[in-house]
């Protein structure tokens, strides 16, 4: 089966790349093609990046990765969506994302789960528009506030001792 | 607490065991990381002060007017009876996969208090990405991590590496210690999706949490096994004796191809 695009999530926005050479399931694990996937040359040939959206702040940010999380897709991830991808047929698999109503059940080949491995490998050389250290600037701001959310609407908050 | 500073102040640093992790030489030698954040214990553990001697430049020498600077080096005790990693360390590991700059998975992160000496190692220029699940030792992990800017603290279940996809990159070494049964398949679906091709795993296995009926022995045999299935090759296998009882320390290196 083969991959048309790609959906990067990441701490600064997602990214959907169109795949323009793949390996073949039989070959996949071959030490050729995995090496591929880890050098930037190579890989930069195979994925083009079709459209960046940032996060615009850090309480977009926020709401989105509690989404991604729970398996939501966004209005803005939407959005995203389906003005980066042709109309006709919606058939295109986006990776890594289960979707909700349009898309089909995210593939989950391991050909999928390489190309999204070398995706977040070279997130940062892919995406033109970034500087190195924003993505782990912006993960460790997202980090904290997923976090901290997280701890705050607890349910089973059992360590508040009433003296 | 400063008296306790005073007090070893005169130990030496002299060994490195691995990058970033040394041997203070004093009345017994001690396990000790450079704190990340000097002047500042985490969990009230000993800190030591060493003073480096200015390093002797040629630009120093001939320009007499500026005396040579002595620094001091902060170090902070690392204590085998509380983390399995240091255990693991002092049993003789040959190979932990975590050096300066070296960005880390860390599962089972508890309250962190292993985390910080993991910050220590990789330092300001690598990050931990520190997943617990737990929702009260997570404030504390949290807290530790506002000291910390290398420490992303994710309060998550590590079953499920998907939910916390947009917080991590891809790392050199996963470290995990989560005490559950299914431990290997954790390690193996973090892997999959976060580990580099050739990078490290560090698993630390309390055999009474895998299966409390089978001989630990046999139970660390068939946990390298389920490593092995999850495309991580096993190098070095250790038992965490003296510090920890029916506890073994597997590392191992991820293969994707092959």
């Amino acid at each position: 089966m083969s991959v048309d695009y790609l959906l990067h999530e990441s701490s600064v926005g997602y990214a959907v790349f169109s795949v323009r050479m793949q390996a073949d399931t039989v070959g996949a694990r071959l030490k050729e093609v995995q090496e591929a996937h880890t050098d930037l040359a190579r890989f930069g040939k195979m994925v083009q990046l079709v459209s960046f959206a940032p996060f615009q702040g850090a309480s977009q940010a926020l709401e989105n990765a509690n989404d991604v999380s729970e398996g939501i897709m966004s209005d803005y991830l939407q959005t995203v969506l389906e003005s980066n991808l042709p109309k006709a047929g919606k058939k295109e698999k986006k990776e890594g994302h289960p979707g909700r109503i349009e898309c089909e059940t995210g593939e989950t080949s391991e050909l999928a789960g390489d190309l999204l491995r070398g995706l977040r490998l070279h997130a940062e050389k892919l995406l033109k528009s970034l500087q190195t250290g924003d993505v782990s600037r912006a993960q460790l701001g997202l980090g904290h506030a997923y976090s901290r959310s997280k701890v705050k609407f607890s349910v089973q908050k059992n360590d508040n001792h009433i003296i | 607490e400063r008296e306790a500073v005073a007090e070893v102040l005169a130990q030496r640093v002299d060994r490195e065991l691995h990058p970033g992790v040394f041997v203070a030489r004093g009345k017994e030698d001690l396990l000790v990381t450079k704190n990340l954040t000097p002047g500042e214990a985490v969990y009230g553990e000993k800190r030591i002060s060493i003073d480096t001697p200015a390093p002797v430049s040629g630009d120093a020498a001939t320009n007499g007017d500026s005396a040579p600077m002595a620094t001091k080096t902060e170090y902070r005790v690392w204590n085998p009876f509380r983390s399995k990693l240091a255990a693991g360390i002092l049993g003789g590991l040959e190979d932990i996969h975590m050096k300066p700059g070296s960005k880390v998975l860390y599962l089972g992160a508890a309250s962190g208090t292993s985390v910080s000496h993991v910050a220590d190692i990789v330092g300001p220029t690598g990050t931990v990405f520190a997943v617990e699940f737990s929702h009260r030792s997570g404030r504390d992990l949290i807290n530790m991590a506002t000291h910390r800017t290398n420490v992303i603290p994710i309060i998550e279940d590590a079953r499920h590496p998907l939910k916390y996809r947009m917080l991590v990159s891809m790392v050199d070494c996963i470290f995990a210690d989560v005490a559950q049964p299914d431990q290997a398949r954790i390690v193996g679906l973090n892997a999959h999706q976060f580990l580099k091709v050739g990078g490290g795993v560090v698993v630390s296995i309390k055999a009474n949490c895998i299966d409390s009926t089978a001989p630990p022995e046999q139970v660390f045999a068939r946990e390298v096994g389920k490593l092995r299935e999850e495309r991580i090759k096993p190098k070095e296998q250790l038992t965490l004796e003296p510090f920890e009882r029916d506890h073994a320390m597997v590392v191992g290196v991820y293969q994707r191809s092959g």
